[in-house]
């Protein structure tokens, strides 16, 4: 355990280079996101309205039924998608602001990302995937060689390193993922239905990693369908039509 | 994990699919360099089989090629002598070709005589025994294929040869008794073409030209190759009767000739470079639309637009150059074989080579392939580098 809290302090604990948010603690701030699609000429509201602040360390589950609009919140969070209106700020910086190539910066360095289909690349190994964002990130070989084995030895996958995606189980592809969203030691980590794909023992180890992640004290921000899951955050977001049901 | 490297790794994804576009990318690559060697070759062929020896200039009766014709330059051996007293002149030496006879036991062979000037020659190698002296009056030089039709004669046999024929009695003018001294290989005979060789002065009786003495062509060497062209103007305001040509000038006009075969080799390598083109954008293109979900993950951790494109490219590249290695082997291969039927058609000399090699054109395409070929994945890097992050990441969701 205590090398684990070393390796959580090493690597969790990111946003070094960052200004201090408008939220003192906050890590992330939403303020009146609302996002609507063009579909088949009609405008869908996918979110209509939602303000949230996420503190350091926090460990926040957003749930909803399909449609509520939690993957978009999630996707708006992380920089991925543009908000109709309302705006995001990650650790102080206004997302908004940011050009395409400074927003895919902050997003390799700051945020961590796993999604329900893990999306390794099948023709890396585990570690390759891994060394990936700090390969991107332009850290030196031999020290993303170092952190990415310890990285899969915190998600407890020391002995696949050389293993390639496709020789691994959906978990073990799961937890790589983890691995690789740690690998830049971010100041969050959004997830979006991370056992989704998982039978339920296998659900069940990515959420025992989670909890993990947050006592080493990791800010999580987890979009689930997993009652289990959702019951491990210190605080749920019910999303529904769009709003935030409750808090 | 480099991008070429990652990129080498992702054909192998799907190994059968991959497989058949490097075979398609290898034929066409084959084809490119094949056509390369057309375009280029006929004229380098031309040049080196002419120099050979290192003689830079022919003269030759007026408006004819040697031997085409029955055309002859009078007063060889003076004209030779008057050569050899200039200075800018290292040797030359004076050739007539004929149709000559050898009787063998049962018939009269019909062989390509050669009339030459052992110790200015630049028409033969010799292969086995010794060459002519040069008032050898008695000796005689056979290729392998006038050995053969001769009943494998040999270095030392006696061959009975006889001149012309006359049309009103059938029999021979003149009939010579001479030594096989050398095997040679003559340098612009076709293939297994019955040649036999002997000092002019004997040529010319058995070809019953000993009037006049006549060649076919004389060969000038020049002391140094920067000579030559004052020389051949010289040369040409000295006998305005004769022909006198430089290599250079033999080689240009043979090229403005078989400027189709250029032309020809131009367009097919030109297709070649198209269907490379397609094939490795057809493929990237396919595989960076089943990898959609994919780039999206990679560009939502953060991985850069360029290192998604390079990635892309680095696939392109990697197709490139695995294909143009198979096609250089098949290229090669399939020129030797086609090589081999274009040189076997009737008074092209073996040694012509119509598929020729050359380091400079073959850099040029391999260069112009592998920058078609990175080309080629250009739009599927475009179509990789645009591709929608979030809806990609609903669509997959879903």
């Amino acid at each position: 355990m205590a090398r684990r809290a070393r390796t959580h302090s090493r690597h969790l604990a990111g946003g070094g280079h960052l200004s201090a948010p408008s939220h003192p603690g906050a890590v992330l701030v939403a303020r009146d996101l609302r996002k609507d699609y063009p579909v088949g000429g009609e405008t869908v509201h996918a979110l209509r309205g939602v303000s949230l602040s996420v503190g350091r360390g926090e460990h926040v589950a957003i749930v909803g039924p399909s449609g509520s609009g939690k993957s978009t919140l999630l996707q708006l969070l992380g920089g991925i998608d543009t908000p109709s209106a309302g705006s995001v700020e990650v650790l102080g910086t206004r997302l908004e602001r940011l050009s395409d190539r400074d927003l895919t910066r902050l997003r390799l360095l700051r945020l961590g990302f796993v999604f329900q289909r893990f999306h390794l690349l099948p023709v890396l190994t585990a570690r390759e995937n891994v060394e990936l964002p700090m390969a991107e990130a332009g850290v030196k070989s031999a020290e993303r060689r170092a952190r990415a084995l310890e990285l899969l030895e915190y998600v407890g996958l020391s002995g696949r390193a050389g293993h390639r995606a496709t020789q691994l189980s959906g978990g073990e592809m799961q937890r790589v993922a983890i691995a690789r969203a740690l690998a830049n030691q971010p100041a969050v980590l959004l997830a979006d239905e991370p056992t989704g794909e998982l039978d339920a023992a296998t659900g069940q180890e990515i959420l025992e990693l989670f909890r993990r992640l947050n006592r080493d004290g990791a800010t999580l921000v987890v979009v689930t369908h997993d009652e289990r899951l959702a019951r491990e955050a210190g605080r749920t977001v019910t999303m529904f039509d769009g709003r935030i049901a409750d808090r | 994990m480099t991008g070429l490297g990652w990129g080498i790794r992702s054909l192998g994804r799907h190994p059968l699919r991959t497989g058949l576009s490097l075979a398609g990318i290898a034929v066409a690559a084959a084809m490119l360099l094949d056509m390369v060697m057309l375009s280029g070759g006929i004229d380098k062929s031309f040049g080196d089989l002419l120099l050979q020896r290192g003689y830079q200039i022919r003269i030759t009766p007026k408006g004819t090629l040697p031997f085409d014709t029955e055309a002859s330059l009078p007063g060889a051996r003076r004209l030779v002598r008057t050569l050899r007293s200039d200075p800018d002149v290292a040797t030359a030496g004076a050739i007539l070709g004929s149709a000559v006879y050898a009787r063998t036991p049962d018939s009269l062979v019909t062989l390509f005589g050669y009339g030459v000037q052992p110790e200015s020659q630049g028409i033969y190698r010799v292969m086995a025994g010794a060459d002519l002296a040069p008032a050898d009056t008695t000796g005689l030089l056979l290729s392998a294929a006038a050995a053969a039709v001769l009943g494998g004669a040999r270095v030392g046999d006696t061959v009975m040869l006889a001149g012309r024929l006359d049309p009103q009695i059938a029999a021979a003018a003149e009939d010579r008794s001479l030594v096989v001294r050398g095997m040679v290989e003559w340098l612009y005979d076709y293939r297994g073409q019955p040649s036999v060789g002997a000092v002019l002065p004997v040529m010319q009786r058995l070809a019953r030209q000993a009037t006049g003495d006549p060649a076919s062509l004389v060969l000038v060497r020049a002391r140094a190759d920067s000579m030559v062209e004052p020389l051949v103007a010289r040369l040409r305001a000295d006998y305005p009767t004769l022909e006198v040509n430089s290599v250079v000038e033999l080689v240009a006009q043979a090229k403005r000739r078989l400027s189709y075969f250029t032309q020809l080799a131009h367009v097919l390598g030109a297709m070649s470079l198209v269907v490379t083109v397609l094939l490795i954008g057809t493929l990237l293109t396919i595989t960076v639309n089943e990898r959609l979900g994919e780039i999206a993950t990679l560009r939502a951790i953060g991985i850069g637009k360029a290192t998604v494109v390079s990635q892309v490219l680095a696939e392109g590249v990697a197709l490139t150059v695995i294909g143009s290695a198979l096609g250089v082997l098949l290229g090669l291969a399939t020129a030797r074989y086609l090589d081999a039927i274009l040189t076997s058609f009737p008074g092209l000399p073996a040694a012509f080579s119509f598929f020729v090699p050359r380091a400079d054109t073959l850099t040029q395409a391999a260069v112009v392939l592998l920058v078609t070929g990175s080309l080629a994945g250009l739009y599927p890097a475009w179509l990789a580098a645009r591709a929608p992050i979030a809806a990609t990441l609903r669509a997959e969701a879903t």
